[in-house]
């Protein structure tokens, strides 16, 4: 019965309409999982001796213990975002003579076979061969692990449940970053206090019950939760809300661009998945939290790259779909008699607008230095500039259509932001540090700052030239777009 | 209005259609009918260059569809619920087609006027999303919408499906009345024989992508037509 719930899963990759862009991207996505495997193997490996080197005068795994609750966030944020359940056509089953229980527990199962749960023996199993080679008890050793790999377990559950809840996440997030700031300035021990607990696993390895029963509590709760959920689903559909009949009529100073920046506002605020997609776009504007604070994070190469995330995030989440986002009414689109560089340009619009106003929002960074803040600035020039035709161009090839008011459904991924979708990504940002760090090193950081800003700036003096490429790409695409859109 | 020369489709090695030549006039109201599979949809996503022919070409008003975009001046067409925009409420969909075709609100609000029998109550000030619509009053809505700014040609693929009796009737008095612009050009696909005779003045019958029978619609058309599916 699993087995033929599985070979599903597996046609259902193999007869995809885009089967063959998928095999590149999951060749691709091999070797970018190989890259971080190898690190996280690397730091397993290396990161207990060199503490135990540095610091004579503490323990170094109690070192490492204080840290385990960052790394566990992190992993809960990573995992949140990327992480896919694993999707059969759940819907189809449910009328067939399969035990709910069965399908359910296949879809569990599943879930725990994906490459994140490979962490625990990467990071943290070098390091118990470690401890075990410095002194410490088998069962020592093996109640430390065997805690962390069930935790980690639990966050794959964890993430399960709160796959569906954005509110969740961000609540999470900001509380985390708020403890971490307070710790961090304040000098007291709140998050670090968590390692205690794995110290004390250590003195009393019984103590592996407690992530044992939170690992089994959260599978039930998990298990629990889909098997409502798949009860639910008939009587969630009938639920529709009141339409909320904002005019958007400010936007009318736009002139010929009103009319498509209110729809792309409506599609924003009136569906699940761009909706959440915005939102995460928010979060980049803390993502130079991560790298400024820390003095061997104000390295070159680190600045330009966090500086372009600060201002790009709705560049990389909305961006990326254009025009997928118009996917379930494509036909109806191509049909009109609309100018594709009017709605071209507007999606540019759109996209200059969000990164003007994350640059104003990032202002408070000047804590951290004017030049950090120049940083931003001559990033935000290179991606009104340069960054919004470079997503353009990938959204423009993009074949996958997007569902937009996908409710949130036990079974269904509702994160159009995966793991795929990142890797188009990457070269995004790999060209803006390049433009900063040649002239950086060749000359010095100033001739860096202006050859970036700069390069945005010849992208908005020959914007007209531009735009008039991309529609043509756009009318190129048009048939095979409009093929993959309708495909359903 | 709309002339076909040797146009095909072929998906592989199966040919989806292949007509010789046809000619639609302007002001005829355009009937195609066959089972499923036969070419309707196939046609109709050409005329509209949803799709790209393997051979041949479709002149629509002296304007090769295929290569000009001038087309979508004067066409408008409701093929399946692609052609509506989900999270707009049935209002902000017909002001959105209005300004594309260059029409203002006001002016759309007028001639919604005209359709407020056909919309039943059950269109207008609903505070709902079109997403929220059941799929007859989808369908009413996108019917409604391709009337907006006068177009000449008007493709309608399958418009009674999911239509409630009362609103099927209705449907065809307004397609009466609209043919009797000689300016405009319809054409309707239907699996429904009686209102097909009933609404166009000719019937093409496409049976494996090409052309079985092709009349102008008499008396005896509809019995014709009902030996044919039954042989």
């Amino acid at each position: 019965m699993s087995s033929s719930l599985f070979q599903l899963g597996r046609k259902k990759f193999l007869r995809a309409p885009q089967l063959e862009a998928k095999f590149t991207i999951k060749i691709l996505m091999g070797l970018v999982i190989l890259y971080f495997a190898g690190s996280f193997l690397f730091a397993g490996v290396v990161i207990y001796p060199a503490l135990s080197k540095k610091f004579l005068e503490q323990d170094a795994i109690s070192i490492i213990n204080s840290f385990l609750v960052l790394i566990f966030a992190f992993e809960l944020i990573i995992r949140y975002f990327l992480q896919q359940l694993p999707v059969t056509e759940i819907k189809s089953f449910l009328l067939l003579s399969i035990p709910k229980k069965r399908i359910i527990r296949n879809v569990l199962l599943r879930s725990l076979i994906t490459i994140y749960n490979v962490i625990p023996f990467l990071l943290y199993l070098p390091i118990s061969i470690a401890m075990f080679n410095d002194d410490y008890l088998l069962s020592q050793v093996f109640a430390w692990w065997v805690s962390l790999a069930l935790l980690s377990l639990s966050i794959n559950f964890i993430t399960i449940l709160v796959n569906k809840n954005n509110k969740v996440l961000a609540t999470f997030v900001l509380v985390f970053i708020f403890v971490y700031v307070v710790e961090y300035y304040s000098e007291t021990e709140i998050l670090r206090s968590t390692g205690h607990f794995f110290d004390s696993l250590l003195a009393h390895p019984i103590l592996v019950l407690l992530p044992a029963s939170i690992f089994l509590g959260l599978y039930f709760i998990t298990f629990k939760f889909l098997k409502i959920n798949i009860n639910l689903e008939g009587s969630l559909v009938a639920k529709t809300g009141v339409a909320n009949a904002e005019r958007y009529n400010f936007l009318n100073v736009f002139g010929p661009h009103a009319l498509f920046l209110k729809n792309d506002l409506r599609l924003i605020v009136r569906n699940i998945r761009p909706r959440n997609i915005v939102l995460a776009s928010f979060l980049f504007l803390f993502y130079g939290l991560a790298f400024f604070p820390s003095i061997e994070y104000q390295s070159a190469f680190f600045i330009p790259f966090a500086s372009i995330f600060i201002t790009g995030g709705f560049l990389l989440t909305f961006g990326n779909y254009v025009p997928a986002w118009d996917s379930e009414y494509y036909p109806f689109l191509m049909c009109q008699n609309l100018s594709y560089k009017q709605y071209l340009d507007s999606k540019w619009r759109l996209m200059t607008f969000a990164v003007l106003v994350s640059t104003v929002l990032s202002i408070p960074y000047i804590y951290f230095g004017v030049d950090i803040y120049l940083m931003i600035l001559s990033g935000a020039f290179f991606n009104i500039g340069l960054g919004t035709w470079i997503t353009l161009y990938g959204g423009l090839l993009n074949k996958q259509p997007l569902k937009l008011n996908v409710k949130a459904k036990a079974f269904e991924n509702t994160q159009a932001f995966s793991g795929k979708q990142f890797l188009m990504i990457l070269p995004k940002m790999i060209l803006p540090v390049l433009l900063y760090l040649i002239p950086a090193q060749v000359f010095n950081s100033t001739v860096g700052l202006i050859t970036l800003a700069s390069s945005g700036i010849l992208g908005i003096i020959f914007k007209n030239q531009i735009l008039n490429q991309m529609v043509k790409l756009f009318v190129k695409e048009k048939h095979q777009t409009l093929q993959a859109f309708t495909q359903k | 209005m709309i002339k076909t020369n040797s146009l095909t489709k072929i998906y592989g090695d199966k040919t989806a259609l292949s007509i010789d030549q046809l000619e639609i006039p302007t002001g005829q109201s355009f009937g195609l009918v066959g089972n499923n599979g036969a070419g309707k949809t196939t046609f109709f996503s050409l005329l509209l260059d949803l799709i790209k022919a393997s051979s041949g070409e479709i002149i629509s008003n002296k304007i090769a569809v295929a290569i000009s975009e001038e087309w979508k001046n004067f066409t408008s067409a409701f093929i399946d619920d692609s052609f509506l925009i989900g999270y707009l409420t049935p209002e902000e969909y017909f002001y959105f087609v209005g300004s594309l075709r260059g029409i203002d609100q006001k002016e759309i609000d007028l001639f919604l006027e005209a359709y407020a029998d056909f919309f039943n109550d059950e269109i207008l000030n609903q505070k709902k999303y079109l997403r929220d619509f059941s799929k007859g009053n989808q369908k009413k809505v996108g019917l409604v919408a391709t009337f907006i700014g006068k177009p000449k040609v008007i493709i309608l693929d399958e418009p009674f499906a999911n239509l409630d009796p009362t609103t099927q009737i209705k449907l065809k008095q307004l397609i009466h009345k609209k043919s009797e612009d000689k300016e405009l050009t319809l054409l309707i696909s239907s699996h429904d024989l009686n209102h097909l005779t009933e609404v166009c003045n000719r019937i093409v019958l496409l049976e494996k992508g090409s052309v079985i029978m092709d009349k102008e619609t008499t008396a005896k058309t509809l019995q014709e037509l009902e030996d044919y599916f039954s042989a």
